[in-house]
């Protein structure tokens, strides 16, 4: 939750960074500043993992080799994971709890259903030998 | 969240559809318990007693577990679920390599119609397919390997011929298979949760009481209560990578229609760490069980070289291969499943439709892009989580005891299918309740 109205003020920066360079009217300043804006929170990861390749930017991706994509497949992954929200302590309990007393109630319908099917089968089909 | 299973039954609707899934749960073990014709019960208690004084290990372990115990007795509903769930993995295979399969199913609700059509023929064929494998087995003794050869299942010199006998006990168990997957649709329809993994849970909560008294019977208490805090330990990782997720903020553009203002509201979209669910795990226990069932209809005493090769490598389940092809296979469903199951595309445009956007990308291409390459890196540790959680628990019980192993029930395959289904059941049933309580409030 902070994390996400953390961003929601980040854009609104943003925004009122943009509407400033529109009053003050400055193009080249406009452009500089794009890349920048554009750059949502993966994009951003990508280009520092780029430049941290320290390769010449013209260069394709197959150039990278096959260890240097997956190191930085791996890389992403770890940065991605840094991003989800985790259940709280409190969630977990609660989640936990609800599913152990749902399997103990399914549990419990199916053992009696079964004990008394069998009960029932053995009843009229058992006997012969 | 616990008091949503009371207020669950003071809901009329909520009663009525929770009532409706217990019922097809009572036709469904029902049947299971039922006897197919032309096979003696009397003699089928007589092995099953037979197996359970000695080392009970038949093939069947796996099957067995999804089938709830309904195998061993050559029940009705002996084959189960399992014919449905090997046809909808070809089906959904199938897809990606045969262009028309392809093209129905971008079609939309017609074409899927016909895919789910091809889906129950299929799964009637790998039914007849199976029942004659089982009955083949029954009668050569097999089904309970070979230690209960003076108690026939199928019992001979009744006054009918053999092959009526046996033609009737094929049909009636494809016919049992075609009731279950009805069932299952049945479920899903107008019960609660999925159909399918209910029914498999079923299976598995079937199995579960005899097999805990199993490992008390031979191990004790302690070691019954040391099985019950692994279980209750698996059950608390599960559900806390469950509920993981990876928020994508998504804000909405505002507009006027008329004189009201929309939008302007900001959401996002939940992409949980592990998005497949227990699918993967489902496909991946139901394709590793191929192989043995392949292996059923050659002559068990003499194998030849590969049927030998496939016997120790595919069949154990304690055999490195077998455990690390186990891993792939979820690895590799729960990529797949992934792929099928949320199209970046789709939900890019979607969202554009609606004039939504993640901000800082572009509506369109570069946000589907941007989705998927979300979606690629999270899935990792998602496949990582469901092949570690379903393989450990096996290494736990080889460490155990090898012959405890067999008491499958115990291992990841079965809790996390249990947890899985659970969640997403009680998930559902709250999510009626919300609708329900809040009617007046959204409309």
């Amino acid at each position: 939750m902070a994390e996400k109205n953390r961003r929601d003020e980040d854009d609104n920066d943003r925004l009122d960074d943009e509407t400033i360079d529109d009053v003050v009217d400055d193009d080249a300043d406009d452009e500089a500043d794009e890349p920048v804006g554009r750059g949502g929170t993966a994009t951003r990861e990508r280009t520092k993992a780029d430049s941290a390749d320290s390769r010449p930017k013209t260069r394709t991706e197959g150039r990278v080799g096959i260890f240097g994509r997956l190191a930085r497949f791996f890389r992403e992954v770890v940065a991605e994971l840094r991003k989800v929200i985790w259940p709280t302590r409190k969630e977990l309990l609660t989640y936990t709890a609800v599913v152990v007393v749902f399997v103990a109630v399914v549990l419990t319908i199916v053992a009696g259903l079964d004990y008394a099917f069998a009960r029932a089968v053995l009843w009229v089909f058992g006997g012969s030998s | 969240m616990l008091s949503a299973f009371l207020s669950a039954f003071r809901t009329p609707d909520l009663r009525k559809k929770l009532l409706f899934t217990v019922g097809i749960i009572a036709v469904y073990r029902l049947g299971a318990t039922l006897p197919s014709p032309g096979v003696s019960y009397g003699n089928v208690q007589q092995c099953i007693r037979t197996m359970e004084s000695g080392e009970g290990n038949g093939v069947f372990n796996l099957l067995n577990l999804f089938s709830g115990g309904a195998l061993l007795s050559l029940s009705v509903f002996a084959l189960g679920i399992m014919p449905y769930i090997t046809a909808s993995i070809i089906l959904q295979l199938l897809t990606v390599v045969i262009p028309r399969l392809e093209s129905l199913r971008k079609e939309g609700q017609a074409g899927q119609a016909k895919i789910t059509q091809y889906t129950r023929y299929l799964t009637l064929g790998l039914g007849i397919l199976q029942a004659s494998a089982f009955v083949a087995l029954a009668r050569s003794g097999q089904l309970f390997n070979g230690m209960c050869q003076e108690f026939p299942i199928i019992p001979e010199g009744t006054g009918l011929p053999t092959w009526l006998t046996v033609t009737v006990l094929v049909i009636t168990m494809t016919a049992g298979t075609g009731m279950v997957m009805w069932l299952g649709e049945l479920i899903t329809d107008r019960g609660v949760g999925n159909g399918m993994s209910v029914l498999i849970f079923t299976s598995i909560a079937a199995r579960l009481p005899s097999e805990g008294w199993t490992i008390k019977n031979n191990k004790g208490w302690a070691m019954f209560g040391l099985v019950l805090v692994l279980v209750l330990v698996v059950i608390t990782a599960v559900v806390f990578i469950e509920q993981a997720q990876r928020r994508i903020p998504v804000q909405y553009a505002k507009r006027m229609i008329g004189r009201r203002m929309y939008g302007g509201t900001s959401t996002y979209i939940p992409l949980k760490v592990n998005q497949a669910g227990v699918i993967p795990v489902i496909f991946g226990s139901s394709l590793l069980y191929l192989p043995s069932l392949l292996l059923q209809f050659f002559d068990q005493n003499n194998l030849n070289g590969w049927q030998t090769w496939v016997q120790n490598h595919l069949v154990q389940p304690d055999s490195p291969t077998y455990i690390s092809v186990y891993f792939l296979l979820i690895i590799f469903f729960t990529y797949f499943y992934v792929s099928i199951t949320f199209n970046p595309t789709e939900v890019a445009d979607n969202m554009k439709k609606y004039g939504g956007f993640v901000p800082g990308i572009r509506p369109g291409k570069p946000t589907a892009d941007y989705l998927d390459f979300i979606l690629s890196r999270i899935t990792l540790p998602g496949a990582l989580y469901l092949g570690l959680i379903s393989i450990l628990p096996n290494f736990f019980f080889i460490w155990l005891d090898n012959q405890q192993f067999q008491n499958f029930p115990f291992g990841g395959t079965a809790v996390l299918i249990m947890v899985g289904v659970g969640l997403e059941t009680v998930k559902q049933i709250e999510s009626q309740l919300m609708q329900r309580n809040y009617e007046g409030f959204l409309r």
